[in-house]
């Protein structure tokens, strides 16, 4: 990424996952923030956040460590993970942002619940993006919103997740702008 | 506007944190506490909607702080977290006054779902307190009185900006008549023939206000049995007031902007662009830059607001109307409640001249409606004015201090339909004050 390139969001695969969703996530934070994405895997694996007793993997460690990771002319990064996250107040989270910062992640692990055949499988790459958007926002100060169409929208399962649009309402649309605005972007 | 309050009490750092950063993102305002003990102390400074409390912790128990919490605020909602071995403890909190508990570690859609209960919980206690108090409120328009300089070129500037259609944003302490004033502008313009269509920005529940202000279509919700009209609609050829525009939502912030900017909107479930003619006065008694700096108010509505800026001085720099107002109102209530009560006292006058009156021309308009109800005589002297002023010159008299301290405080509460807000700014004390003293007190509704 060169100097031009100030303003990009780089998008992490960890892992082995399919590159369909890689390129759907960057298809959606292209249309949706108007911004430039670059593929850049940042690590190899997560399993420094690995809780033994939990068996499951702390998001919060790993955006810790893609934000000290990021190169500085990476504006945003954008995790996308195979395994399962979680905080330590709550059973699971789909993903985790840095609200006002500079790391998000994903995780693929409980979005292709319910997708059982091929054709069902379809539908995971339009999961993960939206819940990636939704993340990403989350570093631009963006909160959850009310309206369920909105990218913004928190997802209590994931019919709520397909029920949802993947784009942000006109509320958090402006509220994107303005931020971007701000950061003079 | 102000966002909801939230403050979680549990000795564990990263549960503090996780917590508190997943709500943060869920939109609320966050603080956090170690312990039970300087839970406690940020209440005393802080009110908060809800509170997220730890049961097991070094030093006071959950279960002590629960009580004490609830001992300083009784409307603050109180959720227990708990871990497996301790859901006893839980049912005991409920009890005391908890509204829920949850096991850690929570489900997401759980904590969800409870937020969602305690919120709406509080916006209906709300709307109750808020429906008595309109209904005491009555709907009687009375004109601006005032001799004072400040008040001069208040009349002044209303009848220069009142027939040019600008929209003004009218700022100023409670109770200093932004109301009136904002009548005044319209009945002077040459729309006055047309309605004027307020709107109270602080009593319209967010979930309410657009279709409150855009209307809607029949059937676009379940509700929606026939199409309504919203008040843009109904404000055509006239006046919006939008009162108390400083605790607008930022989505509402947003929608009004673009409104001001191109006067079309749509109703809610609607496809059709509906045009309003309208002009748009606004009123708060909030600190709008402060507002904007903490990034809760959008600076281009502000501007597109404050075309003509309108500052409502306090009563306490125009004590020379003092007088005049008094006077007024004891006409009025007088003439209202039929009381043979005809005069004020040199002393009484004195009394009040001295006093600073924080809620302004309100308060100085119930003190004197309670003077006239209570007042024995023809004349209202200073003991039949609850003010503290007045309290202090009447020592000899039968009431305690703390009797008259309790008979103000039950005025004031009962005269603002126990809005412990909107009182404890009137009293000049902060709320969690108020609520200690109706404690000590014993103050019921
Ligand atoms: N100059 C005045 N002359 C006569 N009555 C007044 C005057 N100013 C205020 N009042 C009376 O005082 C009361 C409060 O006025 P108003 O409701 O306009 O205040 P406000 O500034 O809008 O307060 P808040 O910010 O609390 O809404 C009303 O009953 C009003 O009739
Ligand atoms: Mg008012
Ligand atoms: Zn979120
Ligand atoms: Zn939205």
């Amino acid at each position: 990424m060169g100097c031009a390139a100030a303003h990009t969001v780089a998008v992490s695969p960890i892992g082995n996952l399919q590159p369909e969703l890689t390129a759907a996530v960057c298809g959606a934070v292209e249309r949706i923030f108007n911004l430039p994405t670059a593929v850049l895997p940042l690590m190899d694996s997560v399993d420094f956040a690995f809780d033994h007793t939990r068996e499951q993997y702390h998001s919060t460690l790993i955006l810790e460590k893609l934000a000290s990771l990021a190169p500085p002319e990476a504006f945003k990064v954008l995790a996308l993970v195979g395994v399962d996250l979680f905080i330590p107040i709550l059973t699971y989270v789909y993903g985790e942002a840095q609200l006002g910062g500079r790391a998000c992640v994903v995780s693929v692990h409980r979005l292709d619940e319910g997708l059982a055949t091929a054709v069902q499988k379809a539908l995971l790459p339009a999961r993960v993006a939206k819940e990636a958007a939704h993340e990403l926002a989350h570093t631009f100060d963006l909160r959850h919103c009310k309206d369920p169409a909105c990218i913004m929208h928190y997802c209590r399962s994931i019919r709520d997740v397909d029920r949802k649009s993947d784009r942000l309402c006109r509320y958090c649309r402006t509220l994107l702008n303005d931020e971007l605005k701000r950061t003079g972007r | 506007m102000d966002r909801i309050k939230i403050l979680i009490v549990d000795d564990e750092l990263i549960m503090r944190e996780s917590l508190g950063a997943w709500l943060e993102r869920d939109g609320y305002a966050v603080t956090t506490a170690e312990s039970g003990e300087s839970a406690l102390a940020l209440l005393k400074d802080t009110l908060f909607d809800i509170v997220f409390l730890d049961i097991k912790m070094e030093g006071m128990s959950g279960l002590e702080v629960l009580e004490q919490v609830k001992q300083s605020d009784p409307e603050v909602e109180v959720v227990m977290i708990t871990a497996y071995g301790s859901i006893s403890t839980a049912i005991e909190a409920m009890k005391k006054g908890a509204f829920d508990y949850l096991l850690k570690p929570f489900d997401p859609d759980a904590l969800g779902v409870l937020i969602d209960r305690i919120i709406s919980h509080r916006r209906q206690t709300r709307e109750n307190q808020f429906l008595r108090q309109q209904a005491r409120e009555h709907a009687r328009f009375e004109s601006l009185i005032g001799q004072s300089a400040p008040m001069q070129q208040v009349f002044s500037l209303i009848r220069d900006v009142a027939p040019t259609g600008s929209t003004v944003l009218i700022s100023g302490e409670t109770g200093t008549g932004k109301g009136l004033v904002a009548k005044a502008i319209h009945t002077h313009s040459d729309r006055c023939e047309g309605p004027f269509v307020v709107v109270n920005c602080g009593a319209i529940p967010e979930h309410l206000m657009e279709s409150e202000l855009f209307g809607y279509e029949k059937g676009a919700f379940t509700d929606a049995k026939e199409t309504k009209k919203g008040r843009l609609e109904l404000a055509h050829g006239g006046t919006l007031f939008l009162d108390e525009i400083g605790e607008i939502s930022m989505r509402m912030q947003i929608d009004l902007l673009r409104i001001l900017e191109d006067r079309i909107f749509y109703r809610v479930g609607g496809t059709r662009p509906i045009e309003a003619e309208f002009r748009v006065i606004a009123a708060t008694n909030r600190d709008l830059g402060e507002a904007i700096r903490q990034r809760r108010f959008r600076e281009d509505l502000y501007y597109r607001l404050n075309v003509v800026a309108f500052k409502m001085p306090p009563l306490r720099e125009r004590k020379e109307d003092i007088p005049l107002l008094a006077d007024h109102f004891l006409q009025q209530f007088a003439r209202e409640t039929n009381r043979a009560v005809n005069r004020i006292s040199r002393a009484a006058i004195d009394e009040m001249m001295l006093y600073e009156w924080p809620g302004n021309v309100r308060e100085l308009e119930n003190a004197i409606e309670r003077a006239v109800v209570v007042g024995k005589g023809t004349s209202i002297e200073p003991h039949d004015l609850p003010i503290s002023s007045a309290v202090c010159a009447e020592v000899a008299a039968d009431k305690s201090l703390a009797e008259m301290e309790r008979m103000h405080i039950v005025a004031v509460l009962s005269e603002n339909a126990w809005n412990i807000a909107r009182s404890a700014r009137i009293l000049g004390i902060d709320r969690s004050t108020l609520y200690s003293k109706i404690k000590r007190y014993q103050i019921r509704k």
